[in-house]
């Protein structure tokens, strides 16, 4: 089924309840846009290839809609071991669309650095890590604070795979970003941390779902949130264990710090368990900033929003405890501590 | 009952029915007219007939809802339920004037001996109309008015029609518009000014005939500083063919006062059970809603608290056992629409022989409710391959000065725990019975004494042949 055919999601689903699909669509729900590439560029000795897009079986009027105005695909398959290879996705002008897949098939660490200002800008991420492979997956979002984001990822993870994802979101006016995972082999494993500071009217929507088709797989889901201004954060999280998948074990955790009055954050992490011999759990939290720690730390001399700032920082590091590649980590890192401190700047 | 219908409903102790001796008995399916002729029937004013009608014209526009068990909605034959019964021609005050058959029902209940010991009041509805209704003396003189709802509006005409569908209004959702046009029966409950009801009062609602739709409607108001305990319990026989249960009730909490509403739900497998239940609770009130489902084919019920006075409070402990062919979807709902609100929400369920329990529940702080706190938890135990558990939660939180936490867990019973019992001497079945009953023990403390012991006994004839 194309685009055009397809039925508008209603806000019933709770995918589209707090984004409904006519807010993320960069214009007419009718309209196909004609749609300028995401230029992809490499640091780096590895090379894409360019191939055509694979037909359209897609379900979801998200990844339909990214097939409709993109044109071809940027694929690169990584066979060795190599250095962290950073991918730049330059996005511009009125509407841009990038598709790009990652085949792994041994050991790699791959950041993608989204930046540029246009106005709506979808990416389509695909990714298949083989049997025993691994790979660390870092996505920076740094869009121009005008544009809209539309960002849908499906990854399979075979046996004795690991993925370790991180995403840091800090770019972008309104952000949607549907992840779908499936862990399709025995031993298969997930590390998933999401961070994102939600500042000014930033509408930020990050929905991630795992599915454990296998016993004895493992996924592990943080989402920070820190939300100021008048920021509206939503975190969505479903985590399905099929019938049979015993000894799997899933957890996700959803925390949100609440900075200003008009800041909002809605947190849905879900859980279907079809399987009984399997650890299953999930936990959300939303809090203001704790006074003590506030106090703590301006009775040593910071100021206000030094303190706050500090008190962020560590919360959104945070996000990251969960992941092991110390390369990935260490980015990831960098890249908060650098936004956080020209944001405090300004 | 039939082999296909025994086999449906397994071992299910209330699955025995009646010889059905209705004195009025509608054709079954639903139109204006029928709605019209309940309303007629019972003699009701105008202003209630129009309310009727327009939640019928609702219910008719309303589609189907989109989330939860579609597929076993979707297999509701609205044109095949009776949606009018009367088994008795009036309410009695005493259980020797109820007719034999009826009385007979409740006797193996034993809810006769229950008001004798240890309740405040009863009312017992068989079908669509309470049958025998009685409430103590002394809260009489105090100034309570406990009354089957049918009753309540005759009587009291002027507070019915201020309060009615002021908690569930008509278009909440298709059901509430469907109770609200054929509502029938149910309980209402008015406790004065500073009036402390001591003893629960109770009703017990019964399903009798086959294809029957009981659409029960039941207000309670407690009036400042007041506080009351009110239980239900429901059951039906065994059929093969499937009865509908949907309910509305309201309660209203003025301030400083408490309301406590405990449910044991033990539908037989073969009814839908798809109830709204909401309340506001004003200053200072508490509203607890304790909530036990064991039986029907499926459950959509989410108990829900608008916390709309400053320094209200939430209460909701619900337990669920789903077994074979059987979905428990339910949860809670707490809306903090004012400061200082707190809320604690408490969800164990147990799915066993392929049956599905779900956890649905929606947590909410509005932008100008400071300072509310709130902590969900959830537990799930799955008593073998086939079965299903799901959590659905959301938090929406618009204040920044909340605090609000959600945790949930899903597992199997414990090798350590079975192990540790089986050395102490228990049969495994014997060990997870003790185990499970420990499980929902943070439910059974909150109910009376009776109730308690009826529902571990429950639990353990549920259980029974559980292992391997």
């Amino acid at each position: 089924m194309n685009y055009q055919q397809m039925a508008i999601p209603p806000r019933s689903e709770h995918l589209w309840r707090y984004t409904p699909w006519p807010r993320i669509h960069p214009s007419s729900i009718d309209e196909v846009p004609i749609a300028a590439d995401v230029i992809f560029s490499l640091e780096g000795r590895e090379s894409f290839e360019t191939i055509p897009q694979a037909a359209d079986n897609f379900d979801d009027i998200a990844r339909s809609f990214l097939h409709a105005t993109g044109s071809s695909c940027h694929r690169m398959v990584i066979s060795e071991q190599s250095d962290p290879i950073h991918i730049n996705a330059r996005a511009s002008g009125h509407i841009a669309v990038g598709h790009l897949e990652l085949e792994v098939k041994d050991s790699a660490v791959v950041f993608i650095h989204i930046s540029g200002e246009p106005e709506w800008v979808g990416l389509h991420i695909t990714g298949k890590i083989h049997p025993n492979a691994h790979l660390s997956f870092g996505f920076i979002n740094e869009l121009d604070s005008n544009s809209k984001f539309l960002r849908c990822e499906d990854w399979t993870v075979e046996r004795d795979a690991e993925l370790e994802h991180a995403t840091l979101s800090v770019g972008g006016f309104r952000c949607k970003s549907d992840m779908r995972t499936t862990l399709n082999g025995t031993g298969a494993s997930i590390r998933q941390s999401i961070t994102v500071n939600a500042i000014g009217a930033r509408h930020d929507d990050e929905h991630v779902e795992i599915q454990h088709l296998h016993g004895h797989t493992y996924s592990n889901l943080v989402m920070n949130s820190a939300c100021g201004g008048s920021s509206h954060f939503i975190g969505t999280g479903l985590l399905t264990i099929t019938e049979g998948a015993d000894k799997s074990d899933a957890s996700q955790v959803f925390r949100n710090l609440l900075l200003s009055e008009k800041a909002r954050a809605e947190a849905i992490p879900e859980l279907e368990v079809l399987a009984d011999d399997v650890s299953a759990a999930h936990g959300a939290a939303s809090a203001p900033i704790d006074r003590n720690q506030m106090h703590y730390l301006m009775s040593r001399g910071l100021n206000p929003q030094e303190a706050q700032s500090m008190i962020v920082h560590g919360f959104l590091l945070n996000a990251f405890s969960n992941l092991t590649n110390k390369c990935l980590i260490e980015e990831m890192r960098t890249r908060l501590t650098v936004h956080l401190e020209c944001e405090l700047r300004r | 009952m039939t082999d296909d219908a025994q086999e449906l409903i397994g071992d299910y102790r209330y699955g025995f029915h009646d010889p059905e001796n209705s004195t009025i008995r509608f054709d079954k399916g639903l139109s204006e007219q029928v709605v019209r002729d309940i309303s007629e029937l019972k003699n009701e004013p105008k202003w209630m007939t129009d309310i009727r009608v327009k939640a019928y014209r609702h219910f008719v526009e309303r589609v189907m809802p989109e989330w939860g068990n579609c597929s076993l909605l979707n297999m509701i034959d609205f044109e095949n339920v009776t949606y009018f019964l009367r088994s008795s021609d009036k309410t009695e005050k005493s259980w020797d004037d109820v007719p034999d058959d009826i009385k007979n029902t409740f006797n193996r209940l034993g809810i006769p001996e229950a008001e004798q010991k240890w309740l405040g009041g009863v009312t017992a509805q068989y079908e669509s109309e309470a049958v025998y209704h009685s409430i103590r003396e002394d809260l009489e003189e105090q100034g309570v008015i406990f009354l089957d709802m049918d009753s309540g509006l005759k009587q009291y005409p002027d507070i019915i029609k201020k309060y009615f569908g002021t908690v569930v209004p008509h278009s909440d959702n298709k059901f509430s518009a469907l109770n609200t046009a054929v509502w029938s029966g149910g309980s209402f409950l008015y406790i004065p000014k500073g009036v402390s009801v001591e003893m629960p009062v109770q009703a017990y609602f019964r399903i009798n005939a086959k294809n029957m739709g009981q659409f029960e409607r039941t207000l309670i108001i407690a009036d400042e500083g007041s506080t009351v305990h009110y239980v239900e319990g429901c059951t039906a026989p065994n059929y093969s063919t499937d009865s509908l249960h949907s309910a509305v009730v309201e309660l209203i909490a003025m301030e400083g006062a408490k309301i406590r509403y405990s449910t044991v739900q033990n539908w037989s497998s073969n009814v839908y059970n798809l109830v709204t239940k909401r309340a506001i609770a004003h200053k200072n009130a508490t509203i607890e809603w304790v909530d036990g489902n064991i039986g029907s084919k499926l459950t959509m019920k989410y108990p829900s608290v608008l916390l709309k006075g400053e320094g209200a409070h939430a209460e909701v402990i619900s337990v669920a056992y789903a077994g074979n062919g059987q979905h428990q979807d339910t949860g809670a709902k707490v809306h903090h629409l004012a400061s200082n609100t707190t809320s604690n929400i408490l969800s164990k369920s147990i799915s066993k022989n392929g049956g599905r329990s779900s956890y649905r529940g929606l947590l909410q702080v509005t932008p100008k409710s400071t300072g509310c706190r709130s902590k969900v938890v959830c537990d799930a135990l799955i008593l073998d391959e086939h079965s299903r558990s799901d959590t659905y939660p959301t938090m929406e939180i618009g204040n920044s000065t909340s605090d609000l936490e959600h945790e949930a867990s899903v597992s199997k019973v414990s090798s350590d725990q079975l192990f540790y019992l089986m050395s102490r001497g228990f049969t495994e079945d014997e060990a997870m019975g003790l185990i499970v009953n420990g499980f929902f023990e943070p439910f059974t403390r909150e109910l009376p004494m009776e109730y308690a012991v009826e529902l571990n006994k429950l639990i353990e004839l549920e259980m029974e042949g559980s292992i391997g």
